[in-house]
């Protein structure tokens, strides 16, 4: 039998298909990207969707890109610079919320609001970053089985639990409260600014169904912390030349590498034969076979969609549909001619370079999610807004503005049916609405609007239901149960079969962990597979 | 000075379970409790003239049948009644749902609405009674203790891994895994199509909690409930003679055994001497020195009402005060001139009646409790005891005791005093829909808001379960972290009540996981 052309196929060139691809070439695997749209990025690309604008279309910010990621592909040599968003802007009706990674600054303006609160400030600060310390490491760990006692699979979580021993009990509850906790319960405990708890909790329920007093949502909260971008704890940033730029300089290192990347090539189908994994098909009809296939697709599209019916025993199957989606989240991209004004502190000022988030009080974000509950779009929507152009005036015509408004909640399935035209447009309207409130002269500077439903979320870049992080982070839907328990090794049923996407631990956002996790596991298997084969076992 | 071994605060339940372990053990034991009768929330009351009927709680299906089988609780003239229906849903529009005992039947019912649901019910009711199977075995132990986890402690856990996986295999580990943090609301989803069918299910996983059937975490409140073999239907057990009469079965063992219980008799305070807890001080001045203090009240009413806060310290009492309870539960108590006007055949409304549409009906009922407003069609759990024991009214009367869910303790509007009797009306207003008449037939009415709960029970905040069940206050952690161990930062001082592990509920199972907890450190000699 010829041997296969690669060793290793990899279905989406999304950032994490990358990331595996371009550690897999670097460990001498002939590799290959298949992606479907005619650009690599999956949702972190940059596209210019009217002439002159370039829009992150879809993920605007990035914060959590492993650092060894950065550094063992050697990112910052293949063009990707990230350009820091400082601070949050909290427009209000007659006043604001302005927060900067000026600390002093920060505590003066927090003071205004309440004493108690400054003080609280700096002591939670310190807090977070010591439990961000502390989880840290679990975003590299392979989560183990709790239905199997293996203990080479426990070993790394017992020095996480050394780690626990080692801080102080305070610090303990504050962990499990953290896991299990709302974000506004969680925050009251230390804040009485409403308006400070509403904008803090809205980094809670970004990409989820939940709302901000939902349990299991505080602990997200700890990803402010951990984004640890040149090492400097808690920056965010905005690449250059909008996320696409992240994706372009893993790709170019994937491609360094001898990775090869292939746009415009849709799989169609995985073969696999005899509960084996041996290629897949595109849509050309043209097959390739290959050693191991990595889908950065999630479990649904993989299981479901791409596997030949039948190839997963039915239990999987019932586990896999109940894997959650349930986007809840929209996208508008705005052109606009100047910057937005907002009376509540005037003029184009610094406020503006970094997130604007429309949250102004905990009931506002509460009731914004109680609309989603029963299948309508937030009435008075939650919106992170970025203005990218502030930093890198490469993404518009000179003086002209891009900004993007990440929007909650749009919830995929409507009680009135589907999303078409007519509610795109409705959704558009509120949204610019909701922020008009507090920028009224934002309407008149529109040029351009585009407006993602989730619907278009899941048909333009292949997130089933729209959901941004391949699945819910709900609390049963992360570690050990991510995509479904007993299969959070990044391996599948199907042998020579892994998933490389957010759909595996630890999930959605910029990170390139899952990616990275699945590539290396994927090596450790080649290798006892080939140490295997000099014992002259079959493998 | 009297000296006792051990004092007991409170004199509910759990109180007269924890003392009725230690006086069987030989310990001399004093129970104090602040009301004119023992019982707690466990009361029989009279509603009005000649019409008795449970004043709070109103089941106790899930008292542990261990302990009412060690305590002798039938010798002590505890009778139970259990219906062979557990739940009754009516609906505006004349349908209903039942929940009988025997899953075949109801399955047999559900036919006609849904054939998936019929084959579905038989499976999800064996699932949750396998699942709850695994709660019992948590419930029944004393938490490991996670503050200072050392490789033995570490092997505890895969210990406790183990144990699990005897009990169910893999398959089983991975999905009561999978299922604790979970949304009832999905549970209920994965397993139903109909809506009412998922409500009846979903609202015993929302019952007394400040959440709704959305938030994650209470499908754990579920399988605590199921503890017990209540299956997909619940319990719906009555005491003869209302739950005030397993409070004096409980007595009766308790004092059998030697156990002094003192009734209108309120602890004042706890008497220290540095951080060790060495009796109690009631309000009439007395001081009573015990080798240890147990406490049946809620962890924050013993920690913050009866410690100087100057032994507390300001930490542990800023913690103490973080220790979540919005009570949201409200009762109302109905006296009835005549049988309630439903028109399905008495046997089907012998166990708990709920008013409730599905999940979203009980979604939005909880919304209005999250911006401080009383639900305008709240989730109703009524039983109607007369119909099984005629003594508790007149003849011919009857008496339906409601428990009304989600009726803030905060308001955002006015105070309960004020507004106790618009939810009185509301509540009526809701059981009217579906029971047409019914309004006509009250002779009288008594509600009970959260404060009334909390002023007459001394729950804080109204809270019937001492503190919120939710994950955040669960097993080694509740009712916060350190003290998961019914053991309070004070030395010799103890929580046997709701608020401690496996939580609240008339099970005992606080109670005696206390007691053993106790005696335990009274004989390592840990407490001389």
């Amino acid at each position: 039998m010829p041997l296969p052309t690669y060793d290793a196929v990899i279905i989406g060139g999304g950032h994490n298909g990358l990331v595996s691809a371009a550690y897999l070439a670097r460990a001498g695997l002939r590799t290959l990207v298949l992606e479907r749209r005619h650009i690599v990025g999956g949702a972190a690309v940059t596209e210019e969707v009217f002439p002159g604008f370039r829009y992150s279309v879809a993920s605007y910010v990035v914060s959590l890109l492993r650092p060894e990621i950065i550094r063992d592909l050697d990112l910052s040599r293949h063009g990707f610079e990230l350009l820091p968003l400082d601070g949050t802007f909290t427009p209000l009706e007659g006043d604001h919320l302005w927060r900067t990674n000026d600390h002093g600054r920060t505590l003066r303006e927090l003071r205004r609001w309440s004493a108690a609160d400054a003080e609280a400030y700096e002591e939670y600060g310190r807090l977070m970053v010591d439990m961000a310390r502390f989880i840290k490491p679990v975003l590299s760990l392979v989560p183990p089985d709790p239905g199997r006692i293996d203990v080479r699979e426990w070993l790394p979580l017992l020095g996480l639990l050394r780690d626990f021993r080692d801080l102080p009990q305070r610090h303990q509850g504050t962990f499990v409260q953290l896991m299990t906790m709302s974000a506004v319960d969680f925050l009251s405990r230390w804040f009485e600014t409403d308006p400070l708890i509403a904008t803090m909790a809205a980094s809670g329920i970004i990409g989820t169904f939940q709302g901000i007093r939902s349990p299991g949502t505080a602990y997200v909260l700890l990803h402010h912390y951990m984004g640890e971008i040149d090492g400097a704890f808690r920056a965010w940033g905005i690449p250059r030349g909008g996320t696409g730029g992240v994706s372009e300089a893993i790709a170019s290192a994937a491609r360094s590498f001898g990775a090869e990347i292939r746009c415009a090539a849709p799989v169609t189908r995985i073969l696999a034969q005899g509960g084996r994994a041996t290629g897949v098909v595109l849509d050309s009809g043209e097959e390739i076979e290959s050693r191991v296939v990595l889908s950065s697709a999630d479990a649904k599209v993989t299981f479901l969609d791409l596997l030949p019916p039948g190839t997963i025993d039915p239990a999987m199957e019932a586990a896999v549909r109940r894997y959650k989606f349930r986007g809840s989240s929209g996208k508008v991209n705005l052109a606009l001619d100047a910057l937005p004004d907002f009376p509540s502190l005037p003029g184009p000022g610094e406020h503006l370079r970094g997130a604007i988030s429309i949250s102004p009080s905990v009931e506002w974000m509460e009731r914004a999610y109680d609309d989603a509950k029963y299948g309508r779009f937030s009435r008075r929507p939650y919106v992170d807004v970025v203005i990218p152009t502030l930093v890198d005036p490469s993404l518009a015509p000179p003086g002209k503005h891009v900004m993007s408004c990440f929007v909650q909640y749009a919830p995929y399935h409507l009680e009135d049916g589907e999303w078409d035209d007519a509610t795109r447009e409705a959704f558009g309207d509120t949204v610019v609405e909701t922020l008009a409130t507090f920028a009224p002269n934002l309407p008149s500077l529109i040029l351009h609007r585009q407006v993602l439903s989730p619907k278009d979320i899941e048909e333009h870049f292949g997130l089933t239901e729209g959901n941004i992080f391949q699945g819910e982070l709900s609390l049963e839907q992360l570690f050990w149960a991510r995509p479904v328990p007993g299969w959070s090794r990044y391996r599948t049923p199907v042998r020579n079969l892994w998933l490389c996407g957010s759909s595996v631990h630890p999930g959605g956002g910029i990170m390139g962990a899952p990616g990275r996790i699945a590539a290396l596991e994927v090596l450790r298997s080649v290798r006892r597979g080939r140490r295997r084969g000099r014992r002259g076992a079959v493998a | 000075m009297i000296r006792k071994d051990v004092v007991v605060i409170g004199a509910g339940h759990n109180g007269l379970v924890c003392a009725a372990v230690l006086a069987r053990s030989g310990l001399d034991v004093l129970v104090l409790e602040r009301r004119r009768r023992p019982g707690g929330a466990a009361d029989t009351a009279e509603i009005a003239p000649g019409f008795r009927g449970p004043a709070a709680a109103h089941t106790v299906g899930r008292f542990g049948t261990g302990l009412y089988r060690t305590l002798g609780l039938a010798d002590h003239g505890l009778r139970l009644i259990e219906p062979s229906v557990r739940a009754f849903v009516p609906s505006p529009d004349g349908g209903s749902l039942t929940l009988w005992a025997d899953p075949q039947r109801t399955a047999e019912e559900l036919r006609f609405r849904s054939p998936g649901d019929a084959a579905a019910y038989p499976r999800f009711d064996r699932k949750l009674r396998s699942l709850a199977s695994f709660v019992a075995y948590l419930h029944a132990m004393t938490p490991p203790d996670p503050t200072g986890p050392s490789m033995s402690d570490a092997l505890g856990g895969l210990r406790l891994l183990r144990g699990l996986r005897r009990l169910g295999g893999a398959g089983n580990t991975r999905e009561v895994l999978r299922v604790l943090p979970m949304a009832v609301a999905d549970l209920v989803k994965e397993a139903f199509e109909t809506d009412v069918l998922r409500g009846a299910v979903a609202a015993r996983g929302v019952q007394y909690t400040a959440m709704g059937p959305w938030s994650a975490g209470t499908v754990a409140v579920l399988l605590s409930d199921s503890v017990g073999g209540g299956g997909a239907a619940g319990q719906s057990t009555l005491a003869a003679g209302g739950p005030g009469a397993l409070a004096e079965a409980l007595v009766s063992a308790a004092r059998t055994a030697g156990a002094d219980i003192r009734c209108d008799t309120e602890v004042a305070a706890l008497m220290t001497t540095g951080d060790r807890i060495t009796g109690v001080a009631v309000r009439a001045g007395e001081e009573i020195e015990a080798r240890a203090v147990v406490s049946g009240a809620d962890p924050k009413s013993t920690l913050l009402g009866l410690v100087d806060p100057a032994i507390l310290g300001p930490t542990m009492g800023w913690r103490a005060s973080n220790i979540r309870g919005p009570g949201t539960v409200a009762k109302v108590n109905l006296a009835l001139d005549g049988p309630p006007p439903f028109s399905a055949e008495v046997e089907r409304l012998r166990g708990r009646v709920l008013f409730t549409a599905g999940i979203d009906d009980l979604e939005s009922a909880f919304d209005a409790s999250k911006y401080g407003r009383i639900s305008e069609a709240p989730y109703l759990e009524a039983t109607i005891p007369t119909l099984s024991d005629p003594t508790l009214a007149p003849e011919g009367g009857h008496v339906m005791s409601v428990l009304v869910q989600w009726a803030p303790y905060h308001l955002s509007e006015g105070n309960w005093d004020a507004r106790r009797d618009e939810l009185g009306d509301l509540v009526l207003k809701r059981i009217e829909e579906s029971v047409p008449g019914i309004s006509g037939m009250v002779r009288h009415r008594q509600v009970l808001t959260p404060l009334d709960l909390e002023r007459d029970y001394g729950l804080t905040e109204g809270h019937p379960l001492h503190a919120e069940p939710g994950l955040d206050q669960f097993f080694a952690w509740r009712p916060m972290y350190g003290s998961g161990r019914y053991r309070l930062p004070l030395r010799g001082l103890y929580l046997c009540g709701s608020g401690a592990h496996p939580g609240g509920g008339i099970t005992g199972i606080p109670g005696a996981n206390a007691a053993r907890e106790v005696l335990s450190d009274l004989k390592g000699g840990r407490l001389s």
